[in-house]
């Protein structure tokens, strides 16, 4: 099960589906951490590089490069095809990490000693943090999305969820591993995309407050 | 066997937070909750979470602390909904900034305005506002400064960038607002954004906050 936390189901009002980021120059870093793998990370920045381009931006990514450790090659050969930093006016830097996890062992002993009549339940809270500056550096917006994957192990579990789907809850209810991961992507594109939306906006106000800004006052 | 289906029974209706057996998806996305140690649990809310034992315990074990949200989700508008929610946050970060930046403003009279196309959000954000102001030691005046028929209609049709120069300038040169008064201007500029933006206007001079 998903359940977000925090900051994953706030109030969205930008629509993916226009073109909101149309003429801004992004970048997007997707970094390494407790939860992503630089595979795992190269992968959220092709779809994250998606996302932005069908909203109109000019999208640079930047995933295992930024953070190849020795012997790992992955992250060295994505580091060789990255050339020197394209011009940008906002950069997007994610990180991925756990929160905190929750096992019982006597759980998974007694699942396993019923045959998993007794389900097994291992919860993981995670955290996306989002930050978003501008080209010289200044923060324009930090975020923390917070949610929480709850797995529960054992035939019983698996019955009985088999049951409710099928007879007690309406399709957009259903309990299931592809409705999770789509849930999950759903919100984490809306709420990235509000968030740098909303620092786009201040970048924007920021330089119309610039000294050389038409009627700055200072 | 009934021992184990009883077992089974108290794991999948325990009280969580999470959708399930007793709580559908919509109802879990209607409060906000936090995982904390359960340390920092019992820290927190000493007698309705246990603490660690001292040795240490064998399972590891997470707080989730819940808070319903205060409006059911469709009620008010989304944009509103966003902008309410954050509300004291954002008027407080936007009166400390107007205060730090321009410390030199401190003895006048400052006044609040806001710009939001919701007349009960907008007397939402300026009451917000000017309560901020007033934590951080300003005196704030309730008068509104107003602006003639005439120069509204030009203002508006204005792109944001000019307009709020040009309304503090007929501000000034119209009285409405006095030499030993502030506007501290809240607004929202684009209908797709959840964040408001603030801008100062004393002697007739505009200037962006942030």
């Amino acid at each position: 099960m998903y359940q977000p936390l925090s900051g994953l189901h706030d109030p969205i009002v930008v629509d993916i589906q226009q073109p909101n980021f149309t003429d801004v120059r992004l970048t997007i870093r997707c970094e390494r951490g407790d939860l992503l793998s630089a595979q795992e990370a190269s992968v959220l920045c092709d779809r994250l590089d998606a996302l932005f381009t069908n909203q109109g931006a000019q999208v640079t990514t930047l995933s295992a490069s930024s953070l190849a450790l020795p012997g790992d090659d992955f992250g060295a050969q994505q580091a060789q095809a990255v050339d020197a930093p394209a011009p940008t006016d906002l950069t997007i830097t994610i990180t991925s990490r756990e929160v905190g996890t929750s096992d019982n062992p006597f759980l998974w002993t007694a699942s396993a000693a019923t045959f998993t009549l007794v389900p097994a339940v291992t919860e993981t809270t995670f955290a996306q943090d989002v930050t978003v500056r501008d080209d010289s550096g200044f923060l324009l917006a930090r975020d923390s999305l917070q949610g929480r994957i709850i797995r529960r192990f054992g035939a019983g579990v698996w019955a009985t969820n088999a049951v409710m789907n099928r007879l007690f809850r309406e399709d957009d209810e259903d309990i299931t591993e592809e409705a999770i991961k789509a849930e999950l992507s759903a919100d984490m594109y809306q709420q990235l995309s509000q968030i740098v939306f909303n620092a786009k906006m201040r970048w924007v106000v920021l330089q119309d407050a610039s000294p050389t800004a038409p009627g700055a006052a200072w | 066997m009934i021992a184990y289906i009883a077992l089974a029974m108290v794991i999948l209706l325990r009280p969580d937070p999470a959708p399930g057996l007793l709580r559908s998806k919509a109802d879990a996305r209607q409060i906000d909750c936090t995982a904390i140690s359960e340390a920092a649990g019992s820290q927190q809310y000493p007698g309705r979470i246990k603490p660690e034992p001292p040795r240490g315990d064998f399972i590891d074990k997470r707080a989730v602390i819940c808070r319903e949200r205060l409006m059911r989700a469709g009620l008010r508008d989304t944009r509103d909904e966003a902008v309410l929610s954050t509300l004291r946050t954002q008027t407080a970060e936007l009166a400390a900034a107007a205060v730090a930046q321009r410390p030199d403003l401190g003895a006048r009279s400052w006044l609040v305005e806001a710009y939001y196309p919701s007349v009960q959000v907008s007397g939402k954000i300026r009451f917000s506002t000017a309560d901020a102001l007033v934590s951080q030691g300003v005196p704030v005046s309730d008068r509104t400064p107003v602006l003639a028929a005439g120069d509204i209609d030009v203002i508006t049709r204005m792109a944001p960038q000019q307009a709020y120069p040009a309304a503090c300038a007929r501000y000034a040169a119209t009285g409405s607002l006095g030499e030993d008064d502030v506007l501290l201007a809240v607004m929202v500029r684009d209908p797709r954004e959840t964040i408001l933006h603030a801008g100062l206007c004393e002697g007739g001079r505009w200037s962006w906050l942030r």
